[in-house]
């Protein structure tokens, strides 16, 4: 006589209705009636490139930048070292990978080739063309230095799409100036978030606010300045603002930034003192000296943010401040999650531009999707005929709990947000193969206990409770290497790892709890007298 | 039904000795095929490739275009379908087997002709052909490697501390035979070592561990029932009394696996083949490498302790 445990009952019913919400979204393909979408999850699993496709992005990454950056210091250096000659430059050109500089006189000129010379003879060809010298990059240095910038691009790209979210996004250097990325699906909202996250330069700077104004010309006048590069000349240099107050369209600030965001070390999401989403960050080492040099010799004045030459926000420096700090500005929480993220992953070294922003099908192709889910279908019906060949009513009890198993399964794998890929899948098949393997256990384990004539319900406790530690420790391992996995992989192996630990633990429910229920369901009450094993 | 009898009573002790020169010599065979192939046949993910994006006026299939480029010596790793289903746009990858980076001029001209000249292609055109990179670096199996050992020492631990060191040990040489073996399958096969056989190997080891531990804890339970039998016939009942659910178990899983591996399509059937190979080398090393191994282990702590009373008397 038995009754069947209200509590796992419970917790079984609580499973399966959970799944099934975060499963319908997967099956009905996202027409789901208004309430639903008010109340219920409306994004089911994600599908891999190689079974859905996504977006396609082709990113033109600016090495020419890199080129004039690289030329710049060059000049820079040249200038600086001739100063201490006592030389000077005239003026100097950059035209692509060349650098044209100019002297007043020819012993300014020979001074600057020896600098040169000694500096810059292996990355690039000097020339003397009458009073000016012409440094040429050599195709070497110049195929490196656009390498570097690629790579360094790539780097920081795959970091920002990566902590996006448990996505496998595809990303590739294409050529010697782009570079490819792939989205798994990813709808409208998501796309433009994508793209703005992957477009960002993300370079923060820290300045000295001097002025507002409403427009442009009122700042000019006021420093009797004709031009921006006035200004500059004295120090000083202009901002759009965004912080939402009509007097401060634009901000004068100092023209170099006291600290930059290369130093941040951390940035998360945090609110202000109204409760509206803010980005706190912290700096490492040298960014917070530099940063409480800068705090600490300005306070009462403004403290301009400047990301990506807009300044965000200007609070008023009340103390010295090195550490960490906030910004606060017009943002709306996800774009304060994102501008976390981009802050994070660094800024870009040089400027990229979307040139072409598609749709792409399944990498894999419809034929070998349709091929790949028909032999899983095969694979899935001949197990459970085995079970019921083998097992006869404990067999269809198993089957029952299989089913249950994969519900659960893939409703977790819904509910984490994992990306599942065709091996993915494939290896959920095999989930279902080795839950099996615990049903084997302990249903082998019943046999064996019914053959030393116990009775039916005794053979059934026993042959449970004996198998426990063995489906148990058996399961244990295989999630440790899971965990382990998880922990030290990236990207499709961390995916895998995540499906891996999802099925073990799923199983080891479906196999001693979920199975054992049932059977309790099927014979409560009654005293029975064999079992159909 | 039943395939193994109850009172099934064979000797596997007295067969581990060639078994595991059987081992021995799989495991050889393995290094050597990866000495010779200079390790695995890195898979485009991992060693980039050429890109083209083709533009068609008419509809066309993924099928067509794939078999078309087939049919001209050039077999494309993957063929995608690119922006809307009526742009007829498409992605086409080839691995750098098929168009090696010095001849991507060649190839170019050569693209051109195809298009032009394959009816189906007709008033097709190349938008654009790429080098591209890997997808994936080969730090990801760097870290994989790294996870797998650590994940080796915590089963070393989570066994001691369930069972004693040379069940733990057992279980771990095991897991390893395992998988030196498999890579060596796939190596001597020339399969393209892809990120789904990265997803396969790592299976592998978890189903070697799970065959290993049932093994175990049928041993470690007689042991605690009975202390007339010797440790070794002790270990053949244990072995005796789980071959029922290990063979079952394997058959199961080959179940699955059969029709991923004939029915499944490219990708599905070299994840299928790994996994058979896997399951076949895990449910043997179960018995003749892990358990063996807890043989000789207790053989050698028998030993050890006769010569300790003999010095004490």
């Amino acid at each position: 006589m038995r009754r069947v445990s209200r509590g796992w009952l419970t917790v079984i019913a609580l499973f399966t209705i959970l799944s099934v919400i975060l499963l319908t979204p997967t099956f009905t393909g996202g027409n789901l009636p208004g309430w639903w979408k008010k109340m219920f999850p409306t994004r089911g699993i994600r599908l891999g490139l190689d079974l859905k496709g996504g977006i396609f992005l082709q990113l033109g990454v600016r090495v020419d930048k890199a080129l004039h950056q690289e030329l710049n210091t060059i000049g820079e250096t040249i200038s600086q070292q001739l100063k201490e000659h006592k030389g000077l430059i005239k003026s100097s050109d950059i035209d692509n990978d060349v650098l044209t500089i100019n002297f007043f006189s020819q012993g300014d000129l020979s001074k600057a080739r020896e600098i040169a010379d000694k500096n810059f003879d292996q990355i690039a060809d000097i020339k003397e063309k009458q009073l000016s010298l012409e440094i040429n990059l050599s195709n070497n240095y110049v195929e490196q230095i656009e390498k570097n910038a690629i790579s360094q691009v790539k780097q920081i790209i795959e970091n920002r799409v990566k902590d996006f979210g448990l996505v496998e996004p595809s990303i590739q250097r294409a050529g010697n100036k782009r570079i490819l990325i792939q989205v798994p699906g990813a709808s409208q909202a998501d796309r433009e978030r994508i793209v703005d996250l992957i477009k960002k330069s993300a370079v923060l700077e820290f300045k000295i606010v001097k002025d507002t104004a409403p427009d442009k010309e009122t700042l000019l006048a006021r420093h009797d300045a004709s031009s921006e590069e006035q200004l500059e000349k004295q120090g000083l240099t202009i901002h759009p603002g965004k912080t939402g107050n009509e007097n401060e369209k634009y901000f004068l600030t100092t023209k170099e930034a006291g600290v930059t965001g290369e130093y941040i070390s951390d940035a998360r999401i945090t609110f202000d003192d109204f409760g509206r989403p803010a980005v706190g960050f912290r700096f490492r080492g040298e960014g917070a000296t530099k940063f409480g040099e800068l705090t600490g010799s300005n306070i009462g004045q403004r403290l301009a943010i400047v990301l990506d030459g807009i300044v965000q926000s200007a609070p008023v420096i009340n103390d010295r401040i090195s550490y960490q700090g906030t910004i606060t500005g017009n943002f709306t929480t996800d774009e304060a999650k994102d501008l976390a993220l981009v802050l994070r992953s660094g800024s870009l070294p040089v400027p990229v531009e979307v040139q072409q922003e598609r749709t792409v099908g399944p990498s894999l192709g419809k034929d070998s999707i349709e091929k790949g889910k028909f032999s899983m279908q095969v694979g899935s019906i001949l197990v459970i005929i085995f079970m019921i060949l083998f097992y006869r009513f404990q067999g269809f009890i198993a089957n029952i709990a299989l089913t249950l198993n994969m519900l659960f399964i893939m409703g977790f794998l819904s509910a984490f947000g994992v990306t599942l890929t065709l091996p993915g899948i494939a290896g959920l098949v095999l989930t279902l193969g080795m839950a099996v393997d615990g049903n084997i256990i302990i249903f082998e384990r019943i046999k064996e206990e019914l053959r030393l004539n116990k009775s039916p319900w005794n053979a059934i406790d026993t042959g449970y409770a004996r198998s426990l530690w063995t489906v148990l420790d058996a399961n244990i391992t295989t999630l440790i290497t899971g965990l382990i996995l998880f922990w030290f992989g990236t990207g499709p192996i961390k995916g895998f790892a995540a499906t891996l630990c999802i099925g073990i633990i799923s199983t080891v429910f479906s196999n001693v709890i979920v199975a054992r229920i049932i059977t309790n369901i099927f014979y409560r009450g009654k005293d029975i007298k064999s079992v159909s094993i | 039904m039943q395939i193994i009898g109850p009172d099934s009573n064979y000797n596997f002790i007295s067969k581990m000795g060639k078994a595991f020169k059987i081992s021995i010599v799989l495991i050889l065979l393995s290094l050597g095929t990866l000495a010779y192939h200079k390790g695995p046949n890195w898979g485009v993910e991992f060693t980039g490739g050429t890109e083209i994006h083709l533009k068609f006026q008419n509809p066309i299939t993924v099928k067509d275009i794939r078999e078309g480029l087939e049919n001209d010596g050039f077999k494309p790793q993957s063929v995608q379908q690119f922006g809307l289903a009526g742009d007829n746009e498409y992605l086409v990858h080839f691995s750098p087997d098929v168009v090696p980076f010095e001849r991507i001029d060649d190839f170019q001209v050569k693209m051109k002709e195809i298009i032009t000249n394959v009816p189906i292609f007709k008033g097709g055109e190349v938008l654009r052909i790429d080098y591209i990179g890997p997808e994936v670096g080969k730090e990801l199996i760097e870290k994989a490697i790294m996870a797998i050992l650590l994940g080796c020492v915590g089963i070393l631990i989570y066994i001691i501390f369930r069972f004693e060191f040379g069940y733990a040990m057992g279980a771990v040489l095991a897991l390893l035979h395992d998988t030196i073996i498999t890579l060596g399958a796939i190596s001597i096969t020339n399969k393209e070592f892809t990120l789904a056989i990265v997803a396969a190997l790592l299976t592998v080891i978890g189903y070697s561990v799970n065959d290993t531990i049932v093994i175990f804890d049928r041993v470690r339970e007689n042991l605690g029932k009975t202390s007339s039998k010797s440790f070794n016939t002790i270990v053949n009942e244990g072995v005796n009394q789980t071959l029922s659910r290990t063979i079952l178990t394997a058959l199961t899983v080959f179940i699955v696996l059969i029709p991923l591996f004939f029915l499944g399509g490219a990708v599905i059937h070299d994840f299928a083949f790994t996994l058979i190979i896997g399951v076949v080398i895990g449910t043997y090393s179960s018995i003749f490498i892990a358990t063996a191994f807890l043989v000789y282990w207790k053989a050698r702590e028998r030993k050890r302790q006769q010569q300790q009373t003999q010095q004490t008397s």
